[in-house]
């Protein structure tokens, strides 16, 4: 029944979305009513990056509900992941890593590190930005778990801290449009600040700081998400083994096991 | 006054970061009543603003005024019903964590505030929905209220069914938003615009609706109807509910899941109701038709369940399909009528709900069967839940009941009839609980269990866990304090004179249709149909108790519930049909045109 109903319901909507996609406008047209005036709002604040000055400054509320649900992915996982009364912490042991892989994993980080702080201090001029560029930063640490091993990863970013910065990253943002309210313009309006010179690092106004506040919050953000799913595969082990939940019908589901929803047991649990 | 808008986001979210960055080293006390702080200072602010919408409130984000009527930013729209949503949201927030406070079990070493501020971005996300005025940033918000509601549902990590139910519900939201969003860039690809407003002046401009409005509409619209539980999109919300600590429960059934039902009367009444739109004849036979299946399904559902939440998870169902119906008649007296009824219902359903989580922490279990005369010393509790059960009845002065006499005074005809007997079965499997855990009524159930194919299908509900970590030995003043006050604003709602005019005024004030006064107030039909519709309930329970196996046949709507399956898969497929149904429902607008 379940393929008879997946098969008339998509047979449907395949057949709406051809025939919605035939009147689109067609390719390599000349209108563009909402790229013009973007282009247009993005020179008027000196910003070279059209890209940034949308999610920065024309859309920033956008990207102040984009960045939340980021926050909030954080904060869920660290509540659903946390180390359950039936779970204890398995100390993994250190492995031997081959010495080539050793080298070029030291050597790419702190190069990784630092294209990924660029990134993010130049999204006003070029392509990239706080959320690129976050991404690359926090990334480059993970290299420690590849040249390394885990127990050098965990003394690199003790998780504390970096939730903190994730939280205190997404205050700035919204403290920064605040404080244009304060000042007697609109929230998150891009007024504080002078425009400076076209294209040059010191340009777009807030731009650049909210910028920042999101490469600061993306960059904690993953660490603190790939934290969580490292310890759950890595680290924490079930008591005993699988619970029973067996009563739950609803329609005889199974549910799985919070806990061991990865394929990992103690014999599997290695140091990397 | 228009520049304080953005702050019904702002402060919650500020509220959440700084919870979570000190959170750590908060004791518990301290965690909670900062977020109580600040949900209060936001339902402040969503009432003053409330009191000024009239005229409307708009908002440009960043500060883009419109230049010769075009804008690169985003506008915000607080008008009576989208603030009027927004304090629902605040007052159910604050609502939700003062009963949190004692019903939840002591948050792990170093999470104190974690819950909190999760239910304060909760709380973000459901205002800036309720005040968006720009398709994406809706689709912003909704993505955010989304991902927190999953997270809050599988809070309970320690239960298999918890993840299960969080999971399911992540998946068909999940799908319901991409389905939204290729909506989105099928209207920006047509109009260029993505402010609600002009996306429906470029329509209109544009000419008569073709197979990309077609599309449009349906893919916008499943997206919200997902998260409104329309049928055949309702199956997430039972498993969710099921397993949603309480005042996640509150929340969802009392305001988030009516948030879905107020984004489709905002996209169709500012979008689709102009020209180049969808027909009027069209849009009430999709809303019409879903409305009562949805309202059809809901009751029958709900009358088989003897798991005390997935009870009112279905009557949720059965109410929003009610709400549809309502918005279907694209009438002014409907639209009140459907916002009254919506803010008497969050009160009665939150409070129903609050007083479930008391049972589940006090006895260790949600199943009207196990209960069977255990919950005796608990008065209180009892007068409330009859209350509660009265009020979905729409037994006069409650706000549900003056909502509910319009709209079905709007809907007319057969619909009246459905609107009856819709709310007398929710209400009678409620008073049918009421009586049997309350007071012990009727024969004592036999034991679960051994029964073959038709338990296969039955959720007990007494495998629960306590909320409370332990079961309590009496309940918390704040626990029971919180449903009273909440089953007091909906009678207040209905009974306060004057408030159900001040609902209709922010309503109409709104609609493209232009003001249209009207004035609510009791009729003899509407407090007749309401007085019918409790007495039915009162007698369903009571032939219910009395003769267990007259009412109760479950063979009968077995193969309804079996489609309940639990299996995510069918889910999926079926909001696959959903979505073609909706085509299908709208097609003639693109025949004809």
């Amino acid at each position: 029944m379940r393929l008879w109903l997946v098969a008339v319901g998509g047979a449907g909507l395949a057949a709406l979305l051809v025939a919605a996609c035939l009147r689109l406008p067609g390719f390599g047209g000349d209108r563009h009513p909402y790229g013009d005036r973007a282009v247009e709002a993005a020179l008027s604040r000196h910003t070279a990056n059209t890209v940034s000055s949308v999610t920065f400054d024309q859309r920033a509320f956008d990207t102040l509900g984009e960045m939340s649900i980021l926050f909030a992915a954080v904060l869920g996982s660290v509540v659903l992941l946390r180390q359950t009364r039936d779970e204890h912490r398995a100390r993994p042991e250190p492995a031997a890593v081959s010495r080539p892989v050793r080298r070029y994993a030291l050597l790419v980080l702190p190069v990784a590190l630092l294209t990924g702080l660029y990134v993010i201090a130049h999204g006003q001029v070029s392509p990239g930005g706080g959320f690129q560029g976050g991404v690359v930063a926090a990334t480059a640490l993970h290299l420690l778990y590849l040249g390394a091993d885990y127990r050098a990863l965990e003394r690199l970013r003790p998780l504390a801290p970096y939730e903190a910065a994730d939280a205190l990253a997404a205050s700035s943002y919204l403290v920064t449009g605040l404080a244009a309210l304060l000042a007697g313009s609109a929230f998150l309006a891009n007024t504080l600040l002078p425009y400076g010179t076209f294209n040059t690092l010191a340009s777009a106004g807030t731009v650049p700081l909210l910028n920042a506040a999101i490469g600061m919050e993306v960059a904690c953000a993953v660490v603190v998400l790939l934290a969580g799913f490292l310890d759950q595969a890595v680290e924490i082990v079930d008591e005993g083994e699988h619970d029973e939940h067996a009563e739950h019908d609803g329609g005889g589901k199974t549910g799985g096991n919070a806990a061991d929803g990865g394929d990992h047991d103690d014999s599997g649990k290695r140091g990397k | 006054m228009h520049h304080l808008l953005p702050l019904l986001v702002a402060v919650p979210l500020l509220g959440a970061a700084l919870l979570a960055a000190t959170g750590r080293h908060l004791p518990r006390t301290v965690a909670d009543g900062a977020a109580c702080a600040v949900s209060a200072g936001s339902a402040a602010l969503a009432l003053l603003l409330l009191a000024h919408s009239s005229p409307p409130l708009t908002e440009w984000a960043g500060g883009w005024e419109p230049v010769a009527g075009h804008s690169v930013g985003i506008l915000l729209t607080g008008d009576g019903p989208g603030l009027g949503m927004a304090a629902l949201v605040c007052v159910l927030t604050l609502a939700a964590l003062a009963y949190s406070r004692r019903s939840l079990d002591e948050p792990p070493h170093g999470h104190a505030g974690a819950f909190p501020a999760l239910v304060l971005v909760f709380q973000a996300g459901m205002c800036g929905f309720a005040i968006a005025g720009d398709l994406f940033n809706a689709f912003v918000w909704f993505e955010l209220m989304s991902v927190v509601a999953y997270a809050l549902t599988g809070h309970r990590v320690e239960e298999a069914r918890a993840v299960q139910g969080a999971l399911a519900f992540a998946v068909v939201n999940s799908l319901g938003a991409y389905a939204l969003l290729m909506g989105i860039a099928l209207l920006y690809a047509r109009t260029g615009e993505l402010a609600l407003a002009r996306i429906g002046d470029a329509l209109d401009a544009h000419g008569p609706p073709d197979a990309l409005v077609l599309a449009g509409f349906v893919l916008v619209l499943t997206g919200l109807l997902v998260k409104a539980a329309a049928v055949p999109f309702q199956f997430w919300l039972p498993d969710a509910h099921a397993v949603a600590p309480t005042p996640v429960c509150m929340l969802l059934s009392g305001v988030m899941v009516e948030l879905g039902v107020f984004g489709v009367w905002r996209v169709y009444d500012t979008v689709f109701s102009g020209p180049g739109g969808l027909p009027a004849a069209d849009a009430e036979r999709v809303l019409t038709v879903l409305g009562a299946a949805t309202a059809v399904t809901g009751a029958v559902m709900c009358w088989h369940q003897r798991h005390i939440k997935r009870l009112l998870a279905y009557s949720t169902i059965a109410h929003t399909g009610l709400f549809l119906i309502g918005l279907g008649t694209l009438t002014p007296e409907g639209d009140d009528g459907v916002a009254l009824y919506v803010v008497g219902h969050a009160g009665v359903k939150a409070a129903l709900f609050a007083c479930a989580g008391i049972l589940l922490d006090r006895y260790g279990s949600v199943d009207e069967h196990v209960l069977h005369g255990r919950a005796r010393p608990l008065r209180g509790v009892a007068v409330m839940v009859v209350a509660g059960a009265l009020g979905l009845a729409g037994l006069p002065p409650f706000g549900t009941a003056l909502g509910k006499s319009f709209a079905e005074e709007a809907a007319g005809g057969p619909f009246t009839v459905l609107y009856v007997l819709t709310s007398a079965v929710t209400a009678a499997a409620v008073l049918r609980v009421a009586a049997r855990v309350f007071l012990g009524l009727g024969p004592t159930p036999r034991e679960a269990g051994g029964e073959g194919a038709e338990d296969a299908y039955e959720t007990t509900g007494s495998g629960e866990e306590p909320e409370s970590g332990r079961r309590m030995a009496r309940v918390p003043d704040t626990m029971t304090a919180v449903p009273a006050l909440l089953l007091a604003g909906a009678l207040a709602a209905g009974a306060v004179p004057g408030f159900g005019t001040a609902v209709a005024r922010a309503v109409s004030g709104a609609t493209t249709a232009g003001l249209v006064h009207t004035s609510v107030h009791w009729t003899p039909l509407g407090v007749g149909l309401g007085l019918l519709s409790s007495l039915l309930a009162v007698a369903l329970a009571a032939v219910a108790v009395a003769r267990p196996g007259r009412l109760a046949v479950p063979g009968r709507a077995l193969p309804l519930r079996r489609l309940q399956s639990g299996h995510i898969g069918d889910y999926v497929a079926w909001l696959l049909v959903g979505t073609t149904v909706l085509g299908v429902l709208a097609l003639p607008a693109v025949l004809s045109g």
